[in-house]
């Protein structure tokens, strides 16, 4: 394939082929030697027929697949796309409920200003609720209730006892504030576990030698 | 066929309906086609889309089957290479803005079809690495074939249409990337090497050499018939 210094090359041949199909005209030195040299006009109609046939069959190929038809089908698909394409975004419409409502930016905020209201008032509660359960006057009744009706002995025994001064208030009035702290604290500082507490009945404590001493 | 021949709607520009086997002339950039597109662009500008799409209509009908020719040698697929071309006029029509008319028209899409092209082969060769193929593409678009065309020849004759065309379409395949772009620009496309330069970036000189080689290879492969 390598052109002859006395011919033309064939990257020429090919060009003056392309120039020639699209109707330009050859460059004149080459015209002027495929007008002269047989053996480069033989070369130059090998490669003419050779490019011709190539193109022939593909435009045969072509024509065959996209008839007049399929074209005319083609272009009004393209020119259906077309319209949409000046077209804004189509927007859904929203139920007629919805819409009526104003969307604005305090609505929009209405969920969590509810979930912090909830939010405080279950903490208000809860606050308010423990504080009454755990108020110091439930507390001893229920931690006496307790002890009375596990340890009834124990209960016979020690005088002072919470439940003796729920069910005396004549006797609670006349214990000092003191004497009455000191039976809060012992009453919560008894052990809550069943099996201990009759052990512990049986324990004498300084709080408790203190009081019946008084 | 004319019973179901679609309404034609306004604004269609009858297609052409003969094969554009005349020389064309060369385009310049002051060509018919330019100066409709620049129009196309002003009215797109001041927002007659109306008018923009019926005088683009013209364009989809001078270039649809050059168009169509370019991305059916790229894709070897009708119906892919039929969406590559709407594609592509779609795309030119969306981005008409930016068209500047230092290059004609034609250039200027064929170089959108192109790199649409291009991405759809390599979309095609990412499903194939995933997916067996059906069948082969040529043969899928050899049972399309409607009479009229090859098809009318008699069983011998078509078949040795259907293996030179298989022979020509692996050849083209064979070819390097850009000496196939160059050799389909050129010889089906009626793209002068100027031209392919502005579409492809190449240089003008690379351009004449890919297309020699282009030629050259497509001779060793055919060679039996030269």
């Amino acid at each position: 394939m390598i052109g002859r210094s006395d011919h033309l090359h064939d990257d020429h041949l090919v060009e003056c082929y392309f120039a020639d199909r699209r109707g330009e005209a050859l460059d004149p030195p080459s015209a002027e030697h495929l007008a002269d040299c047989e053996a480069c006009e033989t070369r130059y109609l090998e490669l003419s027929t050779f490019l011709n046939d190539v193109r022939t069959d593909a435009d045969a190929e072509v024509d065959a697949l996209f008839t007049t038809e399929r074209l005319r089908t083609q272009q009004e698909q393209i020119l259906r796309r077309l319209e949409q394409v000046s077209r804004s975004a189509r927007v859904i419409s929203f139920p007629a409920q919805s819409a009526s409502m104003p969307m604005t930016a305090v609505a929009g905020r209405v969920a969590p200003r509810w979930l912090a209201a909830a939010a405080a008032a279950g903490l208000f509660v809860g606050v308010a609720v423990g504080g009454t359960l755990l108020a110091p006057g439930r507390v001893q009744q229920s931690g006496s209730t307790m002890r009375v009706a596990n340890t009834p002995s124990a209960a016979a025994r020690l005088a002072p006892s919470p439940a003796v001064l729920v069910n005396a208030p004549s006797v609670i009035d006349s214990i000092d504030d003191d004497a009455f702290l000191m039976q809060l604290e012992f009453a919560l500082e008894r052990p809550h576990t069943q099996e201990l507490q009759p052990f512990d009945a049986l324990t004498p404590h300084v709080r408790e030698i203190g009081v019946n001493n008084r | 066929m004319s019973d179901h021949q679609p309404a034609r709607q306004p604004g269609l520009v009858p297609a052409a309906t003969a094969p554009s086997r005349e020389r064309r002339p060369a385009p310049g950039p002051s060509s018919e086609d330019t100066r409709l597109a620049v129009e196309i662009r002003e009215l797109v500008a001041r927002g007659a889309m109306d008018e923009a799409r019926d005088r683009f209509a013209g364009l989809v009908a001078t270039h649809q089957r050059r168009a169509s020719r370019i991305a059916y040698q790229y894709l070897r697929d009708a119906a892919e290479a039929d969406e590559a071309v709407q594609d592509a006029f779609v795309k030119a029509f969306g981005h008409i803005a930016s068209y500047r008319d230092a290059w004609p028209f034609e250039v200027w899409f064929t170089r959108i079809l192109i790199n649409g092209c291009l991405d759809r082969r390599k979309a095609r060769a990412r499903r194939e690495r995933w997916f067996a193929p059906a069948d082969d593409v040529g043969t899928r678009d050899e049972a399309r074939l409607p009479f009229g065309g090859v098809a009318q020849l008699d069983p011998e004759a078509q078949l040795l249409a259907r293996e030179r065309r298989a022979r020509l379409s692996s050849a083209i395949d064979r070819l390097d990337g850009r000496q196939r772009t160059v050799f389909m620009l050129c010889h089906y496309g009626d793209c002068t090497p100027r031209e392919v330069s502005a579409m492809t970036g190449l240089n003008e000189s690379t351009v004449r050499v890919h297309l020699f080689r282009a030629a050259r290879k497509l001779r060793a492969l055919l060679g039996a018939k030269s």
